[in-house]
């Protein structure tokens, strides 16, 4: 069994494959990926959007290397006890079922609260406290005594070939586009009561919106100076380092522009995007033993060879790291999201 | 739940959602839907909607029961069934591994084609079943089979016939002795959920005989079906049984060419239909 915390499953090519994977995947500038793909390219997937009738929302992402998703949003009303506008990430709640794992595996558990993380963190700073209606949580609440509860159920279709993290949190965000929530007939205070017309329901996050969208999770790989996206499986494995980088669309454009004029990094990121999370899923070390002495451990051994693989040492640069985090708020991010909705178009 | 199939049904002759006593929901499905596993399917009988994916005949994993080695006499069929937390009206609340219900369908599916399919062609392997409910509205026992059946075709592991299941109840509690004279309860086919809760229903899986002998040369015209399967929670008297079975080998028989026609109409792409004929 794969450590549950690690993208990288045993890949079944030698010392000479994988360094020449390597070595091609690092060519400064521009690197040759074994699928033939440019740095920033994806995969082709195929979506569809409100399949299950007995949701709120309801999708389905087919990866190109056969992995399926169906991710299901149930939301029922719930009393609110502390009476507060803010909302509470426990109003959400994601369960990940992946075949041939127990819920309770680590796996699933870490997968749905990395999920969690970004959707319940997302008006957790101080900029949005302010009763903002950007983040997931927001708009739950109905009045100060009544919110809903969101329940999203993913499930996973088919044995986890690559690590499924961003098939999961691409199609959870699809679901989540897709959502409805009954039309409030009541008003103000008062206890809940819904239109029973399911046409004139509304959508919990809005259409075509530049302002607010469900946040993503990409999995984004480094390989010596570059920069790849939609890595598949020989190209985790050959990683520098693994992050997931969540972002989301930002309704407040100043906080972006003020970074900007503080000459931040000197990047030039996108202002509708927001950065949400950056999570290491695998250090370059990953594949060095721990606790064993220099003299004795295969890795630190002897010098490098040329044309045999030999796992990383060490961290990320920082200019690597920013470097992947302007590419994500940049285009891609934009063009993921834009793509995405795309699939929601005719629902 | 009070619901009026008990009231109405003897006024009107129709069930809670308009079907007759002898007609099944719509049944729709699809073979091949999912290209990483070697088979799959697709199968929606009225409002309930199962995925199945079939991986082997493969090596066993290691560490699992028959300690890697497999079964040297056979395949080891294994079935996995995992009901959607949002399959049912309501958000089902899970505890850790997995519920009462979907355990005794994965136990029951796994019986029936562990002895169903020709398993000894496979020694020292496992042919594993994952199920996913993806919306429950009763006979999922039922749906279960035929989905599986699907797959398993899909992924071409031999087998003597379609396993087709199908349910069958009563329109009446049915707990005392049938009067021939004033018979009053009516058997149902394919029971819906609100059905399964409120009356008595049995399971059945049906499947041809395997043509032996002087037969085997025959044209199936008059394929006689065998029950290979056969499950009941409620409470009946013994004089409908038989009834019950009748209709239900019936629905089976309805199924089965439904599912014959998916399988053949899935070729479509690599043999034309004209060839076929």
């Amino acid at each position: 069994m794969q450590k549950a915390s690690s993208a990288s499953q045993t890949p079944h090519l030698s010392p000479a494959e994988l360094s020449y994977l390597y070595t091609s995947l690092a060519l400064p500038g521009a690197p040759i990926r074994p699928d033939g793909r440019s740095p920033t390219q994806f995969r082709p997937l195929c979506a569809e959007t409100g399949i299950l009738p007995g949701t709120n929302g309801s999708a389905r992402i087919g990866f190109a290397d056969g992995t399926q998703a169906i991710v299901g949003v149930k939301a029922e009303v719930e009393r609110t006890d502390s009476g507060e506008l803010s909302g509470s990430s426990s109003w959400v709640q994601i369960s990940v079922e992946i075949p041939g794992f127990r819920d309770d595996d680590a796996l699933p558990v870490f997968l749905s609260e990395m999920m969690r993380e970004a959707l319940g963190g997302v008006d957790s700073d101080t900029e949005t406290d302010t009763g903002s209606e950007t983040g997931l949580k927001g708009r739950l609440v109905i009045n100060r005594r009544w919110h809903w509860r969101l329940y999203i159920d993913v499930l996973l279709l088919s044995q986890p070939l690559s690590y499924p993290l961003p098939l999961l949190s691409l199609t959870t965000h699809l679901a989540l586009l897709s959502t409805k929530l009954p039309k409030l007939k009541s008003q103000g205070e008062e206890d809940p009561f819904f239109d029973d017309d399911w046409e004139v329901a509304q959508n919990l996050y809005p259409r075509h919106s530049t302002t607010v969208a469900p946040p993503i999770t990409l999995l984004v790989v480094s390989v010596g100076e570059n920069i790849i996206f939609d890595p598949n499986r020989e190209e985790i494995a050959v990683a520098d380092a693994v992050m997931a980088v969540s972002v989301t669309r930002s309704e407040k454009n100043s906080s972006a522009k003020s970074n900007a004029e503080e000459g931040n990094l000197a990047l030039k990121p996108n202002p509708k995007l927001k950065l949400l999370s950056i999570r290491t899923i695998d250090p370059p070390s990953r594949l060095t033993q721990p606790g064993v002495p220099d003299a004795e451990n295969a890795t630190t051994g002897d010098e490098e060879v040329a044309g045999v693989w030999r796992p990383r040492r060490g961290g990320v640069k920082r200019a690597v790291v920013a470097n992947m985090v302007q590419l994500v708020l940049g285009e891609v991010g934009e063009e993921v999201l834009q793509g995405l909705e795309g699939f929601s178009v005719h629902t | 739940m009070p619901l009026d199939t008990s009231t109405t049904y003897p006024l009107t002759r129709l069930r809670l959602d308009g079907r007759r006593w002898n007609e099944l929901r719509l049944l729709q499905a699809q073979i091949s839907t999912n290209p990483a596993s070697s088979g799959s399917s697709y199968l929606a009988m009225g409002n309930t909607s199962i995925m199945c994916t079939v991986h082997g005949p493969a090596e066993g994993r290691r560490g699992e029961a028959g300690g890697g080695a497999g079964n040297a006499a056979g395949a080891v069929v294994e079935v996995d069934v995992n009901i959607a937390g949002f399959a049912s009206v309501d958000r089902k609340r899970r505890g850790g591994g997995s519920d009462k219900q979907s355990s005794r369908i994965a136990t029951t599916l796994k019986a029936a084609f562990q002895s169903h399919l020709h398993t000894y062609l496979y020694p020292h392997s496992t042919i594993s079943i994952h199920v996913s409910v993806l919306s429950a509205d009763g006979s999922l026992l039922a749906a279960a089979i035929n989905a599986c059946t699907l797959a398993l075709v899909d992924a071409g592991i031999p087998m003597p016939g379609l396993l087709c299941g199908c349910t069958a109840g009563m329109s009446g509690s049915a707990s005392t002795a049938r009067d021939p004279k004033n018979d009053e309860l009516d058997p149902l086919l394919d029971l819906s959920l609100p059905e399964e809760q409120e009356l008595p229903s049995l399971t059945v899986g049906t499947t041809t005989a395997i043509p032996v002998g002087e037969d085997a040369m025959d044209d199936d015209e008059d394929e006689t079906m065998k029950v290979s399967l056969l499950n009941m929670d409620a409470k009946v008297h013994y004089t409908y049984l038989e009834t019950m079975l009748a209709v239900g080998i019936d629905g089976c028989t309805q199924i089965r060419e439904i599912l014959e026609g998916v399988i053949k109409g899935s070729n479509k792409i690599v043999v034309p239909r004209s060839d076929i004929l």
